[in-house]
């Protein structure tokens, strides 16, 4: 009796698995695209259109580089063909394993299932000598710099280039929509340029060196960091250096992932604004593709 | 003896006109090595990932022999050499735990190999060393060398990634530490769109807590029983999980089957020896909610179970007996771990061994439970002290007292160098 039941068991689980596998296998037609974060994402499927499976995976809510590396996202990565990162040691913290455990040789680093952004623009902030002394620093240079609009189209080049090599047949397809993509990026840059005109010379503060790649753009001067050191908490002394310098801050700048309490205290004992923006596509409510990433973005700080 | 010293001469002449041809020719070439300054045959970029950890403390036990008492029907101590595994904490005072360092890089397109020194102020080991395979298609990987099994839920897991400064009490039970044995692992990620992985492992199986494979000669009247066939021990694991929104849930079960050798001191009057078969069974669930980027809570609890069965030999001075022998017994932990922010961490675990269920045990008790609590400082991924506190029920002396034990320990643990991202 015991020996039937277990069979039962046993054969219930094995047509299950088989009849997802082969649903899996229908699905697994289209080229299916894996990105780290929403952003990459959202460039890809502006080029795509709908012939391609896009997957992000980290939470656009949550830090970019403490990202839990999930048992779920090691079965995304285990379909795709192509897997998009930011480079630059973003995702140095919780992507590797989850590649290694993919078992998937399609992604795996040198191969062309595997795209780093961060080889096609050039990276501010590079350190001359690294050391973890000074932090949790990005050997490469700052890796945050999406958050410059002139670099989107270099990404979104680079992303075209890999993606006619990797599925020609649809090369006419991409090149459309890459050039569509382009035109209407080079219009929007054009009215962002000219609402961050006003801009020009206004001194921050920001919580992470998130946005410099943005700032150094539009001629907007850090004067400091809320944290003392990248990825090191605000301590009390650090707070109190950066009270000496409020007076000439205009505007505190906030990400949606760090704590704002010191943003807070500052802002309200100087009076100064706290601006919430966000980092990445889904960071904010109305942040819903990369357009609106920065239609947000300039309409925050210029308060407009 | 002519010819030796002709010999000589020739050579010393031969090592003077090659040191001196260089020197008189040198303005010849003392410009070319100016300009030419490129290092053709220097390999110094291939370097692999390099770190090192290093870790150490403080213990203070209450009882100031807690290090000779037994755990009845786990761990005893009959013979503290073969007994000697790398525990941490061992001593009261200062502890210097170990220096890892470990090794990584790609071997070519096809592998990748790892390798962890394990090294202690009294020698070091080759924790791990193991290549991976990187081009197998349709979801398959093989690992081969000596690793850390991926059976259970912690087993594959390096000290400074535990949650507590020790494994939980049926860890030690059973695998001593952790199962860590040289062989050969296949996993298999099943093409379904949630995690589902499923593995096997074939080890060498010398992990004398509850394997070994050395045979032994009972004495009269009873003849000698022969070396475990290798390889001596499989395993079998599968893994899900699922996510819904900030919750992740992850599952797992593994089996593990072997022959069990172990031969402590028979042919000294009060010591024993065993000889049969050991099947271990255990289940794991993690269920974590990420509040944050830096806070969570995660529940993780995993059972084990372990049936051994065989002949069991004893000298009771200097008479050997021989009696079937049947052991059903397991243990379970349950841990609550909360991440309060950047840099802090709270931790609270139950730990049991129970169901001390032996055909002839005169010395077993039912239930031996430890309760832990920890508190952790994290100034950056890279250095971390913890507090731990451990009220520690399941110890008892050589007359069967149970002995409680306080233990307080302060640790410190520090990396440099290429630290690689843990895994959920």
């Amino acid at each position: 009796m015991k020996a039937k039941s277990l069979f039962l068991i046993l054969t219930v689980f094995l047509t299950v698995t088989i009849a997802l596998t082969l649903t899996h296998v229908v699905y697994a037609k289209q080229l299916h695209i894996v990105t780290t974060y929403n952003y990459i994402a959202s460039i890809t499927q502006q080029i795509t259109g709908k012939n391609a499976t896009v997957t992000s995976l980290a939470s656009p809510q949550f830090d970019p580089h403490y990202i839990v590396p999930k048992p779920s996202y090691i079965a995304k990565l285990r379909d795709a063909d192509l897997l998009i990162i930011n480079g630059a040691q973003l995702e140095i913290g919780w992507l590797p394993p989850l590649v290694r455990q993919a078992n998937n040789p399609l992604i795996q680093t040198g191969k062309i299932g595997f795209l780093d952004l961060s080889q096609f623009v050039k990276k501010i902030e590079v350190p001359a000598a690294v050391s973890r002394a000074q932090g949790d620093i990005h050997p490469e240079g700052n890796p945050h710099f999406y958050l410059d609009p002139y670099n989107i189209l270099l990404l979104a080049q680079a992303i075209y280039e890999r993606l006619c090599a990797i599925a020609p047949e649809n090369k006419v397809l991409y090149t459309e929509n890459f050039t569509a993509f382009t035109n209407r990026w080079k219009q929007k840059v054009a009215e962002w340029d000219a609402s961050m005109k006003k801009m020009h010379g206004t001194k921050v503060i920001e919580y992470h060196k998130l946005y410099d790649y943005f700032l150094v753009r539009y001629g907007i001067t850090l004067a400091a960091t809320i944290e003392p050191l990248p990825g090191i908490p605000p301590t009390s002394k650090h707070i109190a250096t950066l009270e000496e310098i409020m007076p000439d801050v205009s505007l505190i700048l906030q990400d949606v992932y760090h704590p704002d309490d010191a943003a807070g205290y500052l802002s309200k004992k100087y009076a100064k604004p706290v601006i919430v923006l966000p980092h990445d596509v889904g960071a904010t409510k109305d942040v819903t593709d990369i357009f609106t990433l920065f239609d947000s973005i300039v309409r925050r700080i210029t308060h407009d | 003896m002519k010819h030796l010293q002709i010999y000589s001469i020739f050579l010393t002449m031969l090592l003077v006109l090659s040191l001196s041809l260089p020197l008189s020719y040198s303005h010849l070439y003392a410009q070319e090595t100016l300009t030419n300054i490129s290092d053709p045959f220097s390999q110094s970029k291939f370097v692999p990932d390099i770190a090192v950890i290093v870790d150490l403390g403080y213990a203070y036990n209450s009882q100031k022999d807690f290090d000779t008492y037994e755990r009845p029907g786990f761990i005893h101590h009959h013979d503290a050499e073969e007994h000697h595994e790398h525990g941490f904490f061992q001593d009261n005072g200062f502890n210097f735990n170990y220096a890892e360092i470990s090794f990584y890089a790609p071997v070519d397109p096809f592998f990748d190999l790892f390798s962890v020194v394990h090294a202690g102020t009294d020698g070091a080991e080759i924790e791990e060393a193991y290549f991976t395979t990187l081009q197998l298609p349709w979801g398959f990987k093989i690992k081969g060398g000596k690793f850390l099994s991926a059976i259970g839920r912690i087993n594959d897991r390096h000290a400074h990634y535990w949650d507590f400064t020790d494994l939980p009490l049926v860890y030690q039970a059973f695998f001593g530490s952790q199962l860590n044995e040289i062989g050969v692992q296949v996993n298999w990620l099943a093409p379904l769109p949630f995690y589902l992985l499923i593995g096997g492992e074939i080890l060498k199986g010398e992990n004398e807590a509850s394997f070994g494979t050395e045979g032994f000669a009972p004495g009269t009247p009873y003849s000698a029983v022969e070396d475990a066939e290798y390889p001596n021990v499989c395993t079998s694991y599968i893994k899900t999980s699922f996510d819904l929104g900030n919750f992740t849930l992850l599952l797992g079960a593994s089996g593990i089957y072997g022959k069990t050798r172990t031969n402590h001191s028979i042919d000294t009057a009060g010591g024993h020896a065993f000889y049969g078969t050991s099947y271990i069974a255990g289940a794991d669930i993690t269920l974590r909610y990420d509040v944050s980027s830096y806070q969570y809570i995660a529940l993780q609890s995993e059972y084990l179970y372990r049936y051994k069965n065989g002949d069991l030999y004893e000298n009771s001075g200097g008479t050997i007996t021989k009696d079937d022998f049947t052991a059903k017994q397991s243990g379970l932990y349950s841990q609550l771990i909360v991440r309060t922010g950047k840099v802090t961490r709270l931790g609270l675990r139950y730990d049991l061994l129970a169901k001390n269920d032996m055909s002839d045990n005169h010395e077993a008790k039912e239930n031996l439970p430890r309760y832990t609590a920890m508190a952790e400082y994290n100034p950056t991924e890279f250095s971390r002290f913890r507090i731990q506190y451990s009220y520690d029920k399941s110890l008892y002396d050589e007359y069967g007292y149970n002995k409680i034990n306080h233990q307080i320990i302060v640790q410190c643990n520090l990396s440099i160098g290429a630290h690689g991202a843990h895994s959920f």
